[in-house]
């Protein structure tokens, strides 16, 4: 299999699209001038037996119609297999359904090219099984083509049926879920829902979740279309859906149909194409292309003393033939080669504000750094002279620091830089991050910053630098789809901005949202945790930095309204009632009375773990379940920032099986208390 | 159409169409080639037709058995296969269906006979079928629909000994038919099985890749008749199988045959096999740099083939030279290995495994005693 050297064959331009399988480039073969689709499927990113790929190229490479892709030849090029096809340029059905649904006129042309499709294929006994708009593919003088033969199956014998469960939920057949056993009239099926989706703009049941579908679709009456189509049309639908597979007509018998011989010439499908265009140019931002990369494979530097020793002679890893591969660009746009280097999708984060460091893994230092070396100034505070001082800080990054600490995910490591979560000076100023605590208390005397601004742009530029940012920031990192890092990146950057603009309706905007929530009671339950305060009350009670200014805004206490501290002004400690909710407070009362039902009460209130889960967990598939499920409920990211950042504080309830990490969170509290004691011993008193 | 393919018509071509057919076929080559192709083309979708049936009609066993027949007498089957590569693009898929419903196809009365009749009369009189079916490998054109077909037949476990043993003219070679095997004499690494080595190293993807399917089929299938092959002929598959695959330049065959040299050594019929390979050193040495080879699937293959020489409890002394020799190297490498599968349980656990064997070791090599 060496032929690395067919790749040059081709010159791969820009990229047509991507999906599960790898992503799809369109190029010209360099000797005939044509123009083709090359897909690459990295091998080295799945497990599976690379079986089912041929699988899917031996099914293609058997098709000769004019109505199927046509695939022309697939090659390995190191661990990439770059499988090239026919270029349809019109783009999917799905694509052309954007700027809106087909008329029925285009509708028939298309069914009709797909019938012969089936025909073709059925005849040579396969099943494609994957029948939907966007595995249609156009080319540009309209020709409909059937794609992606990724699950489509190869019967050996006429009368086989196959048993295997694949498709598309809102596309599959009736019999096709219950796997009783089915053969080639399911693409019929999938071609009446295909119909239909063109015609709507979406399938039946598109609304409900899939694997809802699936029980519905055996189960309900087949669906109808409704509306303002012709009787042809509907009647047309209706033959498709027929859920008894034997009385279902075959590809042949349909292109009998009506609706199916009225249908006229495919060029008139270019006005879809055309549509789409029209589209594409009114959309205001201009969709840069995304041109093929070659990805240099960074071959380390294998240190000689790391081989192994055989015998007396050192053995030497055989010379990597093939490997290495010399980086020749394979595109002709160098300047816009660079352009896609600093294309937005390749940076971790949208557009950023310059002095934040968005790489989560190396943010904890030079983030707090550069926060108090960019901000001090403006809250006239001199505490940029002590970030490094952390004395009483016990040191809690259990050598996770650095990309490792993910491994780690449930020991908040957040946390361990910035201690004021674990109850410290301002138990009212919970979200920001806060070091006054170790200071000695005269340090705050002459603290009274000259301020700029109000008092709420001072709160809501602290509250975005040290909360809302380093969340998102948090957020982000541990969020895989591309599409919802994006979302998550924008919600940055207009955070971002608001905090340039204004930060004073961040602090407003915050302020409302908790006492919104506090308003919902299943909102609260879920969000903000109640328990009663006491023995954190006494500790803090005595610290004098209670008063400091900074720590002014009770945010979490304007919920329940009657603590609320005026801002800015030096709270005496009579009125430094911990809000019933602060979350220290749970850990408190734990150890004390141990009280386990406690636990469970509020492995109750707080269904699912919605809160703790966000930050903390580190199974990977729940938490990806939770934020689906938490996307699906309220857009509300800032709520979700802020329940992150609660969600490490110590003292929670753990999350289920996450107990061993609960106790040491536990520890570690106690740990720092005990240096918090010794420091203040005389004031301490507990 | 029907009409034209009526019971009268089909009954007549039923004995003409394998005379025709092979008329056509040893015209191929000739300057006729092109026309014939075309006749040719026409008279397979016809038997590919009586085969079949159409949707109007079910095929008649009755003239299916005489279609056979005439295939057989004619030697048809074995031109096909030889052909195969010189047939147009249509013709081909006929062939492979007329290949597959042909080998499947049993007499509809009477005699018991285990195996289909063509499939019977091929194994014992004709091995030369399979033995060209296997050279469709040799062109790109032939490869997949021999290769479907192969795997088909493969499933029968003469037909497989039929390629296995194939040997040229030596006595005991298959030529003569699977009676005519004899197991026991070294293979000289000449017949068509020894072949596919070649077929997937240095094939394009689609033939190579189609070729160690047809290859892992033959191996993995039979669980009486490959361990005792590959016993007779350890030294032979195995160097091939490591200096060819295991070492080859594409990604594809690489991590594929490391994948199946471990299912071959972790099958428990193939017990005596994998006793005899994880006792030699040099396998080991194979293996422990393909823990390092920098792509990530390789080395996760490598492992579980790696593991085998780990676990086995009566390691040779070799074998427990080379991990004593660089057991802090390993200690410290699989501590490391592949930390990103951290969902990967099994392997976790493996892993986990191996650092305790190999720190248990005695400092010393001991005579294995089993």
């Amino acid at each position: 299999m060496a032929e690395e050297g067919v790749a040059n064959h081709y010159q791969v331009l820009e990229e047509l699209g991507r999906g599960s399988f790898g992503v799809v480039y369109k190029a010209i073969e360099k000797k005939t001038g044509e123009t083709v689709a090359i897909k690459h499927i990295d091998l080295e990113s799945s497990d599976d037996d690379i079986h089912e790929i041929q699988q899917e190229i031996s099914v293609l490479s058997t098709c000769a119609s004019n109505h199927v892709t046509q695939y022309k030849v697939s090659f390995l090029r190191g661990h990439k297999l770059w499988i090239v096809m026919e270029y349809l340029g019109g783009g999917s059905c799905l694509d052309l359904l954007k700027p809106g649904v087909f008329p029925e006129v285009h509708i028939a042309i298309i069914c009709r090219e797909l019938l012969l499709g089936l025909e073709y294929l059925h005849a040579e006994g396969k099943i494609h099984r994957d029948i939907k708009a966007a595995n249609v593919l156009l080319s540009e003088t309209g020709k409909v083509k059937l794609a992606d033969f990724g699950v489509a199956a190869q019967l050996t014998h006429m009368k086989s049926q196959r048993n295997t469960f694949v498709g598309t939920p809102f596309w599959m057949a009736p019999e096709v879920i219950q796997q009783a056993g089915y053969d080639f009239k399911a693409d019929i099926w999938s071609l009446g829902i295909t119909a239909i989706e063109l015609a709507l703009g979406e399938p039946p049941h598109a609304q409900t979740h899939p694997m809802k579908v699936l029980f519905q679709i055996p189960k309900q009456a087949p669906p109808r279309l409704e509306g303002k189509f012709s009787k042809e049309f509907k009647d047309f639908i209706a033959q498709c859906l027929v859920k008894e597979p034997h009385l279902r007509p075959t590809a042949k018998e349909l292109l009998k149909h009506r609706f199916i011989r009225s249908a006229g010439k495919v060029e008139a499908l270019q006005e879809l194409i055309y549509r789409k265009q029209v589209a594409d140019a009114k959309a205001e931002r201009v969709k840069m292309p995304v041109y093929y990369q070659e990805t240099l494979q960074t071959i380390s530097p294998k240190d000689e003393a790391d081989e192994w020793v055989f015998d007396t002679v050192k053995s030497v890893v055989p010379p990597k033939r093939g490997t290495i591969r010399s980086r020749k660009p394979s595109v002709v746009h160098g300047i816009e080669d660079v352009m896609h280097k600093l294309d937005i999708k390749d940076g971790p984060l949208q557009p950023t504000t310059p002095s934040t460091v968005r790489k989560s893994t190396v943010r904890r230092q030079s983030f707090r750094q550069s926060q108090q070396a960019n901000r001090h100034v403006s809250n006239g505070s001199p505490r940029a002279s002590i970030v490094s001082k952390r004395p009483l800080q016990p040191d809690m990054s259990f050598g996770n620091s650095g990309s490792t600490m993910r491994l780690f995910r449930r020991v908040p490591s957040d946390t361990s830089s910035n201690p004021s979560h674990f109850g410290g000076s301002s138990p009212t100023d919970s979200f920001a991050y806060d070091n006054s605590e170790n200071q000695p208390p005269t340090s705050y005397s002459y603290q009274a910053p000259v301020e700029p601004h109000s008092k709420e742009a001072f709160l809501g530029r602290r509250l975005y630098n040290k909360a809302l940012e380093p969340c998102l920031d948090e957020l982000h990192a541990q969020t895989a789809g591309s599409a919802k890092r994006e979302a998550l990146a924008r919600l940055s950057d207009a955070l971002a901005h608001l905090d340039a603009v204004d930060p004073e309706g961040s602090y407003h905007l915050l302020r409302s949202i908790m006492s919104t929530v506090s308003q919902d009671t299943k909102l609260s339950n879920a969000f903000i945790p109640q328990q009663p305060q006491q023995q954190q009350y006494q500790q803090h009670k005595q610290t004098p930095s209670e008063g400091t200014p900074q720590g002014g805004t009770v945010i979490k206490d304007q919920r329940t309204k009657t603590l609320q501290p005026p801002p800015g002004l030096p709270s005496s400690p009579t009125k430094l009632i911990m809000s019933q909710e602060n979350p220290h407070l749970a850990s408190h009362r734990r150890r004390r009375e141990s009280n386990t039902e406690l636990d469970n009460a509020l492995g109750i209130t707080q269904p699912g773990g919605q809160v703790n889960g966000r930050a903390v967990s580190p199974d990977k598939e729940s938490r990806d379940k939770e934020r689906e499920s938490r996307e699906s409920r309220e857009r509300d990211k800032e709520k979700m920032a802020m329940a992150a950042l609660e969600a490490k504080f110590p003292g929670r309830p753990a999350v289920q099986g996450m107990e061993h990490c609960k106790a040491l969170s536990d520890l570690l509290y106690a740990r720092w208390t005990d240096g918090l004691r010794l420091r203040w011993g005389g004031v301490g008193g507990h | 159409m029907s009409f034209l393919f009526g019971r009268t018509r089909t009954r007549t071509n039923a004995t003409d169409l394998p005379k025709q057919a092979r008329e056509h076929v040893t015209k191929l080559e000739g300057p006729q080639g092109g026309p014939k192709a075309d006749e040719l083309a026409k008279v397979l979708s016809q038997i590919k037709m009586v085969l079949q049936g159409t949707p109007e009609a079910e095929p008649s066993p009755e003239q299916i058995y005489q279609l056979i027949t005439g295939m057989i007498e004619e030697d048809v089957l074995y031109l096909l296969a030889a052909n195969l590569h010189r047939l147009p693009f249509e013709s081909r898929k006929d062939t492979q269906v007329i290949f597959s419903y042909i080998f499947r196809f049993r007499p509809p009365a009477g005699v018991q006979k285990p195996e289909p009749l063509a499939l019977a009369w091929v194994v014992e009189k004709r091995p030369q079928v399979l033995v060209e079916l296997c050279k469709a490998y040799d062109h790109k054109e032939s490869a997949t629909p021999a290769g479907t077909v192969l795997r088909e037949v493969l499933k029968n476990e003469a037909a497989a000994a039929v390629i296995l043993y194939d040997d040229g003219d030596e006595i005991g070679s298959s030529a003569r038919g699977v009676g005519g095997i004899n197991p026991d004499r070294p293979q000289t690494g000449n017949g068509v099985f020894w072949n596919f080595f070649e077929w997937i190293d240095k094939s394009s993807f689609e033939v190579a890749a189609d070729a160690f399917t047809t290859f892992r089929e033959l191996l993995t299938k039979h669980k009486d008749l490959v361990p005792k092959y590959l016993a007779v002929n350890f030294d032979l598959f195995f160097s091939r199988y490591n200096s060819v695959l295991v070492q080859s330049n594409s990604y594809v065959t690489k991590r594929q045959s490391i994948k199946l040299l471990g299912e071959i050594l972790l099958d428990r019929s193939n017990y005596n096999v994998m006793t005899a390979y994880v006792d030699r050193g040099e396998h080991l040495k194979i293996c422990m740099n393909l823990l390092r080879d920098d792509r990530k699937m390789v080395q996760y293959e490598g492992f579980h083939v790696f593991k085998v020489f780990v676990a086995n409890p009566h390691k040779s002394v070799p074998v427990q030279k080379i991990l004593l020799m660089n057991r802090e190297k390993l200690l410290h490498f699989l501590s490391h290995f592949l930390e990103d599968r951290t969902d990967d349980e099994q392997f976790i656990d493996e892993r986990e495994f191996l650092i305790k064997q190999i720190r248990n070791m005695p400092s010393q090599p001991v005579q294995p005693h089993r």
